[in-house]
């Protein structure tokens, strides 16, 4: 049995699509009413995590626990408790909103005046009252997202997934979902988020998952993942490849840490700010374009834990995006 | 299960007539049928056109009126028409229910049912009874055009309603398979492909528009393995009085028929719902 504080067990979960290991044997706990991230670049292995947890797709191995039901025997038992708000946008465009809502809560036992009161209640958690009755089809992407939340969330759910909720979004709805995350952690629900945004993971989440191809190579408060890159880290964009192996060699005299990496030289330091003055000495000679200081973040964890960036070519289904597009527009 | 199946029958129906373009469409679609196929063939026409004129006009009139019995079973090819009209026009429904669960499932509303703890057969039967609404509505209204357009019958409650049960098991059948293969399916455009290879065929290998007899006999062959040819047999019985099998042995096919496409359907349908 689990202890009573633990929302989401997760033990060996693994999953096969033929030779390809899209998740590889992965283990983690999260505690109730924590929001907890997956962070990790599109094709790591987020999704299909999820999909797992909300009973959508069947583990190849393993099991997890969702407020001690597992995922594998007991999925009608899951999907009583989970909301699931997905990448994709799953509200039926050819309903008014509250159609949808108030279908979500029927499917989840409510009838009547009770499912009415529920579709209403979430709808005005998600600020969505004056469009309610209009068609989804008219509905502006931020309204769209905050849509699908709300259909995630009127049967009260005590663990809530939430899949790359902000993709897409401009910065002003972004924040406002991100309010609205932390408002369901003050109502104790447990949160799970994917985000290969790591000013997301950051901001939201109480932990951190480092995901990438399949397995977690990290875990951890966002503070403990950033004490993992000591220091800061200093870019420097010299004008000619020539000269940036020359500096590099300059560099390394007075610097342990030296590398390029994509046409930049990179210096790892303790203090950026105690390591400027000798810096700007050894670069007096050359011809610099660019010197940017990076404290260390998230994005740089990942980088220095898998040996590349979070952000890299998605996978594209033109469906999907005209669909997205058409939402995201207005 | 019967809850949740009722709330999703309602959500297909609210779409249904939310559509008004489509809705308005599908009503002008069986006119069109009956109207431009049943009375284009007009075999008296037909007959005085290819030149067979003599004097007496009643004599055409009778020989044709033989030959129509001799072939149909009937003078009046109108009312032998609509009757296999009744069954096609319901089974291309059931063909076409499949195809918006593929749009379904890319647009990503069919994940969003799968999240809740409604049971996956109630999304499964949901979706076969709204088509059988819908059906049972398009038939009423062929029904009444058939009656306008000269449609003859003889009104008898009980063979209305054996008629009826013929047309919704075959309606399940179809339903059931093709629900099957909206689910197994990713692409709309292959889900087109695989209901226009069968739609057409189905419809002339069997006795909707000529009697079996006059077909090759390789056809006959195939019309015997067509669900529509037994349906189509009931129908024509009950409403008309003309038959080619025997009525228990056609129940018993179509029965059988609709066991077998139920199960198979509802089979890989719930597999799918339950990881795809």
């Amino acid at each position: 049995m689990p202890t009573p504080d633990i929302s989401i067990d997760v033990r060996n979960l693994t999953k096969r699509y033929g030779s390809l290991l899209a998740v590889d044997h992965i283990n983690f706990k999260v505690m109730r009413g924590e929001i907890y991230s997956l962070l990790g670049p599109n094709g790591a292995g987020k999704t299909t995590t999820i999909s797992m947890l909300a009973t959508l797709r069947m583990p190849t191995e393993g099991d997890a626990l969702v407020e001690g039901y597992s995922v594998v025997r007991e999925r009608t038992k899951v999907r009583k408790v989970i909301g699931v708000v997905p990448q994709d946008l799953t509200a039926d465009d050819e309903l008014t909103g509250l159609d949808n809502v108030l279908l979500m809560a029927r499917l989840h036992g409510y009838s009547g005046k009770e499912a009415e009161e529920r579709a209403w209640e979430a709808i005005k958690f998600m600020e969505l009252e004056d469009a309610a009755k209009r068609r989804v089809m008219y509905y502006s992407g931020g309204m769209r997202r905050r849509l699908e939340i709300a259909m995630s969330i009127v049967h009260n759910p005590k663990v809530v997934f939430l899949d790359e909720p902000t993709v897409g979004l401009d910065v002003q709805s972004r924040r406002h979902i991100w309010d609205l995350v932390r408002e369901l952690k003050k109502e104790g629900v447990t949160v799970i988020l994917t985000t290969h945004y790591m000013e997301e993971a950051e901001e939201l989440s109480d932990r951190v998952a480092i995901i990438d191809h399949g397995h977690i190579v990290a875990e951890g408060t966002p503070e403990d993942l950033k004490a993992k890159v000591k220091g800061d880290r200093i870019y420097v964009k010299l004008k000619s490849d020539a000269e940036t192996t020359k500096a590099i060699e300059a560099l390394s005299k007075d610097f342990n840490d030296v590398k390029e990496m994509n046409g930049y030289v990179v210096i790892k330091v303790e203090s950026s700010a105690d390591a400027m003055p000798q810096l700007i000495k050894l670069l007096s000679n050359f011809d610099v374009t660019e010197l940017r200081v990076v404290r260390p973040n998230l994005e740089e964890v990942f980088l220095e834990l898998t040996g590349h960036g979070l952000r890299e070519e998605e996978s594209f289904d033109a469906f999907k995006f005209r669909r997205l597009m058409r939402a995201v527009r207005s | 299960m019967i809850s949740e199946t009722g709330v999703l029958v309602e959500r297909e129906l609210k779409k249904w007539v939310g559509r008004r373009g489509t809705f308005f469409i599908s009503l002008i679609t069986p006119v069109a049928w009956l109207a431009l196929f049943g009375k284009s063939l007009n075999f008296v026409s037909m007959f005085s056109a290819a030149g067979v004129q003599a004097a007496n006009p009643i004599i055409v009139k009778q020989y044709v009126d033989q030959t129509l019995l001799k072939l149909f079973g009937t003078t009046d090819y109108f009312s032998y028409l609509a009757t296999g009209m009744f069954v096609v026009f319901a089974f291309f429904q059931s063909v076409f229910g499949g195809v918006n669960i593929v749009f379904e499932k890319r647009l990503g509303s069919m994940n969003r049912l799968r999240m809740t703890p409604a049971p996956r057969s109630s999304i499964f039967f949901a979706k076969m009874i709204a088509t059988l609404i819908r059906s049972f509505f398009y038939e009423t209204v062929l029904l009444v055009i058939a009656i306008a357009l000269g449609f003859s019958l003889d009104f008898n409650v009980l063979n209305f309603v054996e008629a009826g049960v013929a047309i919704a098991l075959l309606s399940m059948s179809f339903i059931s398979v093709f629900e099957a293969i909206g689910f197994s399916v990713d692409n709309q455009e292959v889900m087109f492909s695989i209901v226009n290879l069968v739609n057409l065929p189905l419809m002339f290998a069997s006795p909707a528009l000529f009697p079996l007899r006059q077909m090759p006999w390789w056809l006959q062959d195939i019309a015997r393995f067509n669900p529509i040819t037994y349906t189509v047999d009931i129908v024509r019985y009950n409403l008309l009085g003309l038959h080619s099998f025997n009525m228990v042995e056609d129940w018993v096919i179509l029965l059988g028929i609709t066991v077998v496409f139920v199960s198979a359907g509802m089979f890989v349908s719930l597999r799918i719902l339950e990881n795809y």
